[in-house]
């Protein structure tokens, strides 16, 4: 009995081995763009009769994939740094960062001298900064997060100057964090935030420099905090895979980018 | 009854409560948010939208192919081991502690150790990729320690005069693990293979990098396929908008379990004792 369901087995292994994988595309990395790249991929699916595997895991994971050949294309929510000029970067859409407060909270404007001074410690109450008399609550991003990146990069500090109060890893998580706790800031994805905001999440975005943040001011290249999205890949494409770039970055594809508030790059 | 006893009987009641009300609780969050998008539909439509909108049934076929493959290894190979440390490895010995300290160790790794030991070795070394295949191994991988362990103490747990009476018969050593020794264990066998299938199915850090996110009904054990416990942290975490399907694949998930559990209480209760 077992000996016949192990041969069932065995059979199944060598023939699933024998399926020819060629016209499929693996797509690793940001987790900012997998839920809409999963979308899109769905729709490529149909279309083209090509499978088109999304996994997530970070930016990081996405650069690693695409290196060792693992993934066709790796997701990554930033710009490529300068060592990482092996890799072809196909910008796909773009992404602000917002920062965030609980819509309980009076706050509703803050310098960057102000951001940097809560976010290494040295204002530790809301009450000199137009807000209640209670201590600030820092959410910060983890180590390999592109948001955690450009917001670093932004604002000109070190990862080491930073004294979080808590460090999440998801767009969801710095959302849930920042709804449940009226003294806390953080950042996350505009897209998420505005979408959160939206659904009633008791979240208030908070502009940057004086400029709202809202997609439009990012599609106006207003917004300071944006970001690229792309996909990157290592040597040539294949045919699928350009053709899966030229279906994600056709106007037609806008309506789905909006759907998870981001932007399509105009061509 | 003296006033001291009753005032320990009422504490511990109180601590009962105290760990039954966020139970209570939690299942209600995840009805409360879960409810109302579950339906027999929600089972049997395959996901869309990222899992914003449709079902999960090619999440169940995946977590289903990715159980059958871990049991498939784990199994044999465990209750293998533990035959042998019962068999073999006396109680009490200097080795059976060492080997049992290692497993115990195992046992305690956490699971993206084996998550990420997973994505090295089965899908980049021996490029399986992302697949159910690489997601199954790791998961074995992860709930041998358990399997090994519960298998030996259900072995090591039928009584020495058995032994003796199947030397005294003369029974081959072969006929004394297959007729007498491992049915006589069986239950306590079952219960390690079932709290493994309660790990396996829980598990989520594990099939994060190796069976991975892939909506899709898998075509074979090389396709990547996401299992329901990703299917919740991915909902939850990072889709805008995931968390009513991300509560209702829970509701789903705990069902599951509490169905399995509920089987194997009724399968072992005429089993034990009636054993031959």
């Amino acid at each position: 009995m077992l000996g016949k369901t192990l041969k069932g087995f065995l059979l199944v292994w060598l023939l699933s081995g024998c399926q020819p994988a060629e016209d499929k595309l693996v797509i690793t990395g940001s987790s900012t763009i997998s839920p809409l790249m999963a979308e899109l991929a769905e729709q490529f699916e149909a279309q083209s009769g090509i499978q088109v595997d999304v996994q997530s895991g970070g930016s990081g994971r996405g650069i690693s994939d695409a290196r060792q050949g693992l993934a066709d294309f790796g997701m990554v929510s930033r710009a490529l740094k300068t060592d990482e000029q092996d890799l072809t970067a196909h910008l796909i859409g773009r992404d602000g960062i917002a920062m965030i407060v609980n819509a309980a909270n009076p706050v509703t404007a803050l310098s960057n001298a102000e951001i940097v001074a809560i976010y290494t410690g040295e204002q530790q109450n809301w009450s000199s900064l137009g807000g209640n008399d209670a201590a600030i609550t820092v959410v910060h991003k983890a180590d390999g997060r592109s948001t955690q990146e450009l917001f670093l990069a932004h604002f000109g500090l070190n990862n080491d100057q930073v004294q979080p109060d808590m460090v999440i890893g998801e767009n969801q998580q710095g959302i849930k964090a920042v709804a449940n706790d009226v003294n806390a800031i953080g950042y996350v994805s505009i897209g998420t935030a505005i979408y959160e905001a939206d659904a009633g999440a008791p979240l208030r975005l908070l502009p940057l420099s004086g400029v709202p943040a809202t997609l439009e001011s990012v599609d106006q290249g207003r917004y300071p905090l944006s970001r690229e999205l792309n996909l990157v890949s290592q040597g040539e494409l294949s045919e699928t895979a350009s053709q899966l770039l030229d279906f994600m970055t056709d106007p037609d594809r806008a309506a789905t980018y909006h759907d998870y508030y981001f932007l399509p790059v105009s061509r | 009854m003296r006033w001291p006893d009753r005032l320990a009987g009422m504490i511990g009641g109180l601590l009962l409560l105290a760990v039954l009300v966020p139970m209570g609780l939690m299942l209600w969050s995840l009805l409360e948010q879960g409810a109302g998008v579950l339906s027999m539909d929600f089972l049997l439509e395959d996901p869309r939208q990222a899992g914003r909108a449709g079902g999960i049934a090619a999440l169940l076929v995946s977590t289903g192919w990715i159980l059958a493959v871990c049991l498939l290894v784990a199994v044999p190979v465990g209750l293998g081991c533990a035959l042998y440390l019962s068999e073999q490895v006396p109680a009490g010995t200097r080795r059976a502690q060492w080997l049992g300290g290692v497993l115990d160790m195992l046992a305690a790794v956490p699971s993206i150790v084996y998550g990420l030991f997973g994505y090295q070795f089965f899908a980049i070394s021996l490029g399986l990729g992302f697949s159910i295949l690489s997601g199954a191994l790791a998961l074995a991988l992860m709930v041998l320690p358990l399997m090994i362990r519960s298998a030996e103490q259900a072995l090591r747990g039928v009584p020495m005069s058995y032994r003796q009476a199947s030397e005294a018969l003369s029974i081959s050593r072969w006929g004394w693990v297959r007729r007498i020794l491992v049915p006589q264990a069986a239950p306590g066998i079952a219960v390690g293979i079932i709290l493994s299938i309660g790990r396996a199915l829980a598990e989520t850090a594990v099939l994060l990098f190796t069976a991975g996110y892939v909506l899709r009904q898998p075509d074979s054990l090389l396709d990547s396929g996401r299992a329901l416990s990703v299917h919740i942290y991915d909902l939850a975490m990072n889709v805008p908008g995931g968390m009513p399907r991300a509560a209702a694949t829970g509701l789903v998930l705990v069902a599951i379990l509490v169905i399995l559990n509920l089987l194997v209480r009724r399968w072992l209760r005429p089993a034990q004792g009636a054993w031959q």
